[in-house]
């Protein structure tokens, strides 16, 4: 776990991958996220926190280059992503798994994960498909079918497999769990798990208790397009606080 | 009559192959770009006239017809890009109109420099080959081979190829593409240039059956636009059938009534398809 010093959550160096400075982004004339700054380092998940609509998605697009205006800093490993497309922000080593409409529907399972694996040697695309199969057993057995025929949490999988077969650095999720039973939410959680033991940064966007806790080292709290505090998951007695202090319910 | 009917189910062949090599070329930029480009035809003229000009140069055909289609895929591909890209994040309707001005220039320009009348081009060989009671011509055997097999290449290389793959994830989801690293504007170009190419392969091909002249790609693109819509836009392989069945039903149909009557024949069936089709969810593009 990085030491952060006396100012958590903007840790300079110190193996950091992501680190974002006073972001903004703008969704036609509203100022969805208003000035946040962050940082994840190599082999940690952070989460980000939330109610719905506070602007956790679209910092995450931001982050991969698919929000129109944004201002501020953006690094990845030290260079500047600002005015990159995002398929060089994605050669570049950022893998995204968004919320939804994320699989391509036409094209067969191992097509979708091939994509993401098309940019390395012809070699490494075979360890990429094994290893997305080894993560995902479910995939290879589908792995002939259109990837559209799959169930809502095999969907889930398949995009989060697709975007590791990049190999990225950093891996930017956004609710990988939601609406999935309770053992694909264990699938999922392992996968990255196994990710940030690998070395790769997570900036995670999730509700479910059992992934933040099992994975973050860290979990930001996100309200009305600012980051309104931090805090470590050990810090948390249960579900309900997670939810009390950062969801805005008392569910869930 | 039996002589006919082989005679023109392969004249049907002929055509349909190249047809389906311009509708495929249609097809493809629709799917990926979801563009409607109606200077598509023109491509088809000036991948004839290639060949005509760099034959008297070259003195070889497959040299010609090789390097004319080169030249129109990759000149026409930059151009068509150039005319399209600013607009392609405004309205279908820009670009498309973009193209008709484009078209009507390139025609324009056809007729002042190369004069209206009609170039002619020999085949590159009188032998022909019996088949059946019909002695067929060689060469537009050779036609119908090379369109099904640039046509049947063309849909292994969507299907397994990097570019192949690319494009088809670029047609369904353009942003989840980018996401993942398929460099866009790459694709792009790529798409404009087998398409125009594509085309320009068609006309460089069929000028014997033709000649060549400035208005020649209005004449062919029509045909290739009722088989783009009829076998479901953006589809390519709904197009390549459609295109062998639009080839088989003028030439058959000219045995029984005459062009002119075919041509409106041809229309009702298009009308016919477009109604049954409709009924079920069609789905608009499926590279």
């Amino acid at each position: 776990m990085p030491e952060n010093g006396t100012t958590p959550g903007n840790g300079r160096g110190n193996g950091s991958i992501l680190e974002i400075d006073d972001l903004h982004s703008y969704y036609g004339a509203s100022h969805v996220v208003q000035g946040i700054s962050l940082s994840v380092g190599a082999g940690e998940a952070v989460g980000l926190m939330g109610r719905n609509g506070v602007g956790k998605t679209t910092t995450l697009k931001s982050i991969m280059g698919l929000e129109a205006r944004t201002r501020g800093t953006i690094l990845l490993n030290g260079s500047d992503l600002s005015g990159l497309a995002p398929h060089v922000r994605a050669s570049r080593g950022i893998g995204y798994v968004p919320e939804e409409r994320a699989v391509f529907p036409q094209m067969s399972v191992e097509e979708n994960i091939r994509i993401g694996a098309l940019l390395h040697r012809a070699s490494a695309q075979r360890e990429c498909l094994d290893a997305a199969y080894g993560l995902f057993p479910i995939l290879a057995e589908r792995r002939l079918q259109l990837a559209g025929t799959l169930s809502g949490g095999q969907q889930k999988m398949l995009a989060l497999a697709r975007a590791l077969a990049l190999r990225p650095k950093l891996l930017l999720v956004d609710e990988p769990t939601e609406g999935l039973m309770p053992v694909n939410v264990e699938l999922i959680t392992q996968a990255i798990v196994r990710a940030t033991e690998a070395g790769v940064g997570v900036l995670l966007v999730d509700a479910s208790f059992d992934l933040v806790m099992e994975s973050c080292s860290r979990l930001y709290a996100m309200d009305r397009g600012v980051l309104t505090g931090m805090l470590r998951p050990s810090e948390l007695s249960g579900a309900d606080e997670l939810a009390a202090r950062y969801l805005g319910s008392v569910e869930a | 009559m039996e002589t006919q009917i082989i005679l023109q189910v392969l004249n049907g062949l002929v055509v349909g192959s190249s047809i389906a090599l311009v509708a495929s070329g249609l097809a493809l930029l629709f799917g990926v770009l979801h563009i409607i480009n109606f200077a598509q035809g023109e491509f088809f003229m000036l991948g004839a006239y290639s060949v005509y000009f760099l034959l008297r140069w070259t003195e070889n055909y497959v040299l010609s017809v090789i390097v004319g289609t080169l030249i129109v895929a990759i000149g026409g591909g930059i151009v068509v890009a150039a005319v399209v890209w600013p607009l392609l994040q405004r309205s279908n309707v820009l670009t498309l109109l973009a193209t008709l001005g484009l078209g009507l220039i390139i025609q324009q320009l056809a007729i002042n420099i190369l004069g209206g009348d009609a170039k002619l081009v020999p085949p590159p060989t009188t032998m022909s080959v019996p088949i059946g009671p019909v002695n067929y011509p060689l060469y537009f055997l050779i036609v119908m081979v090379v369109g099904l097999a640039v046509l049947v290449a063309g849909s292994f290389a969507l299907k397994y190829t990097k570019y192949g793959i690319w494009l088809r994830a670029v047609a369904q989801n353009r942003s989840m593409a980018a996401a993942l690293g398929v460099p866009v504007p790459r694709v792009f170009v790529a798409a404009f240039i087998v398409s125009t190419g594509l085309t320009a392969l068609a006309g460089s091909l069929l000028v014997p059956l033709y000649g060549v002249y400035p208005t020649l790609g209005t004449d062919v693109i029509l045909s290739a636009f009722i088989v783009v819509v009829a076998g479901g836009m953006g589809n390519l392989r709904g197009a390549a059938l459609v295109a062998i069945l639009v080839g088989e039903v003028q030439s058959l149909g000219s045995l029984v009534v005459k062009p002119s009557v075919m041509q409106v024949c041809l229309f009702a069936l298009v009308i016919v398809i477009l109604m049954v089709r409709s009924r079920r969810e069609s789905v608009l593009v499926r590279l």
